[in-house]
């Protein structure tokens, strides 16, 4: 080989190997120094983190009747980039997902400016139609892959469903469009109901079509607890259909009744008027959203005379045979009348009359203090600790805020503002024999499988009063609910059923003084006396009744009476064989309060 | 040239060419078996996408159909199937309805007690 021809080989294997040299040095750029980034810019493109979403918790009755569930649905979305035939796109989307045509088209033809393509360019995601049902995405299917369209895509949803509409529906409240509870055990479980959602990392080809093998980290979801109630559906319909026939009855404003086991505190129905469904309830209005039970207080009237009784006779400043002088009807020191007059009348009489003065006197003799403390230790005045949101504590003022005659007036439930529930708790105490239970709506939560992960057993928040004292006021509840008592129409043929009415004027808001028209009525009893299965509220507020017949023992008592019938039955309850099953015919006392 | 030495030169190497087609066929073995391998990954792949979008389905289409079932069956359904009319059922009154106490235990062995009717009016 001459030197010409070696020289030029020499510089060739030069050439080629500078080449090979910088083509080496950008491999390692590439592959070593900024492999970081250069993996990070391929995995935006082709890795995608994939959410599994965690199923909500089932919420049941009871004996297992689904009350709150899930409904899977699909979310249409489109994809402007993919699409090719609008029109016929706005064809297809348009009967089926029951919109406009012309807006299915106005969405898929929408455009945004894109600084790198520097034009309008086709939106990559478009909603088109949220809780779409499973069926209707199935025929959408087919006719996009009958006639080979691209572009839309369905993502996978949950919607809470309510099969039972309106009944209920203040207990067990709603979520929102996050599926987030915002009312209701909805929303004060909402830590168990939730679960957890999981992932996955997944690649994806240029077509956006996922390649199985390269699936990297994954977690799976964790589902929401199940909740068990201890809400009855079968007495819940029950008092559903009895308050609704009362509503078309009486038209109050509005209206609450609450079933309570006496011996767990655990709440078995619960219905409010105005009510709304569950499943439909964009629109509704705020007012009709408020579970009265709680958030609602009223003066519970004479139903509250239970309390004074129950103290003195636990304090044993009387007894029940005690007579105890009612002024003729009139007590001229704090100028404070009965509806019959009467002379003297044993502690237990003073509630089957409902004696105003009677009462008042038992609670003067208890003295200012002690009978506070006795109002307080059956939970006036503070939240009861149910697990539903929106509970005030009412207004029970210190004795150093009272006026002259409030220890005359606070006996009668006059100046005391009290839930319904914690009315319903109060009878409770009696119907037990004196202990203030915890109202109770949860009882159990489950897992998936339906074993119980943590059971709530009933909570005795303390004692109140002792046991003779309780059977005593019992004793005197039956006589009430007998046709020389006030609620002579709350009876229930074959059983022996205590209770009490309870009448309170309502403040006028213009006079500021209590209106002879605005009435808040209500019936508070339990049933059988002897070992009572059930503690009843029945409340109207401002009920329609005919002029002179706007009582407790009117209004409130026969909705009580059909409501006890039906449960007796529906619970399988043995009637008490002293009890007459014939008719029952009101009492004239049943006008008194 | 001697004919030993010519020979010698035009010699087929044979062991060279079996070494050498031989491992020509492995790499070409080798090869296939890799696409395949990745192929029927991919396939499987796809299949197991497929399986799990069926799954999915199946899965939805029973919550639906147990979403219809309880609320078909739910208290509020069925109250007002009874009171249209669909479900006959007769409410039974408390007239037509006897309870019957439990019989208190008998003193001697082999007595006979008559059922009471506590119900009371019958």
């Amino acid at each position: 080989m001459n030197r010409t021809a070696r020289t030029r080989a020499l510089t060739t294997c030069c050439l080629l190997a500078s080449c090979y040299t910088a083509f080496s040095f950008r491999l390692v750029q590439l592959q070593v120094t900024q492999h970081d980034e250069y993996a990070a810019r391929a995995a935006e493109t082709h890795v995608n983190r994939q959410t599994i979403y965690a199923r909500r918790g089932v919420i049941q009755d009871v004996h297992g009747e689904p009350l709150a569930q899930n409904e899977p649905v699909r979310t249409v979305i489109a994809d402007g980039t993919l699409i090719k035939d609008r029109e016929a796109l706005a064809d297809v989307l348009a009967p089926a997902l029951g919109m406009e045509r012309s807006l299915v088209l106005e969405k898929v033809s929408r455009e945004v400016y894109s600084k790198t393509h520097k034009k309008n360019v086709p939106v990559p995601y478009i909603v088109l139609k949220k809780d779409v049902a499973e069926s209707v995405v199935s025929g959408i299917q087919e006719q996009l892959a009958e006639r080979k369209m691209r572009g839309v895509f369905f993502e996978q949803e949950t919607t809470r469903v309510y099969p039972n509409g309106h009944m209920l529906c203040h207990v067990l409240g709603y979520v929102n469009g996050e599926n987030v509870g915002v009312d209701g055990v909805e929303k004060t479980m909402e830590q168990f109901l939730r679960g957890h959602d999981g992932f996955r990392y997944t690649e994806r080809d240029r077509t956006g079509k996922e390649i199985v093998p390269y699936r990297g980290q994954e977690k799976e979801a964790r589902n929401g607890c199940n909740l068990r109630l201890t809400i009855d559906m079968g007495l819940q319909n029950i008092v559903e259909q009895e308050l609704d026939a009362a509503i078309k009855q009486f038209r109050p404003k509005s209206a609450t009744v609450i079933l309570m086991n006496p011996k767990t505190g655990g709440i078995l129905a619960m219905a409010n008027r105005p009510n709304f469904n569950l499943n439909v309830q964009d629109k509704v209005p705020l007012d009709y959203r408020r579970n009265r039970a709680l958030s609602d207080m009223v003066e519970p009237g004479s139903t509250f005379k239970i309390v004074t009784a129950a103290a003195a006779l636990t304090e044993r400043i009387v007894r029940p045979t005690t007579m105890i002088n009612c002024e003729n009807g009139f007590m001229a020191s704090c100028k404070l009348r009965d509806h019959h007059p009467y002379a003297d009348l044993s502690v237990n009489d003073i509630l089957v009359k409902s004696s105003n003065i009677g009462v008042a006197k038992l609670a003067i003799q208890l003295g200012d203090q002690k009978f506070y403390e006795y109002v307080r230790r059956f939970g006036f005045g503070e939240r009861s600790g149910v697990s539903l949101p929106g509970e005030i504590s009412g207004i029970v003022h210190p004795p150093h805020r009272w006026s002259k005659i409030s220890i005359t007036r606070m006996p009668m439930g006059q100046e005391v503002a009290a839930t319904p529930l914690q009315v319903a708790s109060a009878m409770c105490v009696i119907a037990n024999g004196g202990q203030l239970m915890m109202p109770q709506i949860v009882q159990d939560i489950l897992d998936e499988e339906g074993h119980v992960i943590t059971h709530f057993a009933p909570q005795e928040i303390r004692r109140v009063a002792s046991q003779d004292a309780t059977n005593a006021v019992r004793n005197a509840l039956v006589d009430v609910v007998s046709p020389k008592g006030t609620a002579a129409l709350a009876r229930v043929a074959g059983f022996k059923v205590a209770g009490k009415t309870g009448t309170a004027q309502k403040y006028d808001e213009k006079t500021r003084l209590p209106s002879h028209e605005k009435y808040v009525v209500s019936f508070l009893g339990f049933m059988p006396a002897e070992d009572p299965a059930f503690v009843a509220l029945v409340l109207f507020d401002e009920a329609q009744a005919k002029p002179g017949q706007n009582y407790g023992g009117l209004v409130a008592a026969p909705v009580f009476s059909r409501i006890g019938e039906k449960a007796a039955r529906y619970l399988g309850l043995v009637p008490s064989p002293e009890e007459p099953t014939g008719s029952i015919m009101a009492g004239q006392n049943s006008r008194d309060r | 040239m001697s004919t030993n030495r010519r020979r010698h030169a035009n010699a087929i190497p044979i062991a060279s060419f079996v070494t050498w087609a031989f491992v020509g066929i492995i790499a070409c073995v080798g090869g296939l078996g890799y696409v395949w391998t990745k192929n029927q990954l991919y396939t499987t792949g796809t299949e197991i996408k497929m399986l799990e979008r069926e799954l999915a389905d199946l899965r939805n289409k029973n919550e639906v159909a147990l979403s219809k079932i309880s609320q078909l069956s739910s208290t509020a359904k069925l109250q007002e199937r009874f009171d249209t009319g669909f479900i006959k059922l007769v409410p039974i009154t408390n007239e037509h309805i006897v309870v019957l106490s439990n019989g208190a235990a008998p003193q001697n062995k082999g007595e006979l007690r008559s059922i009471s009717n506590q119900g009371g009016n019958e």
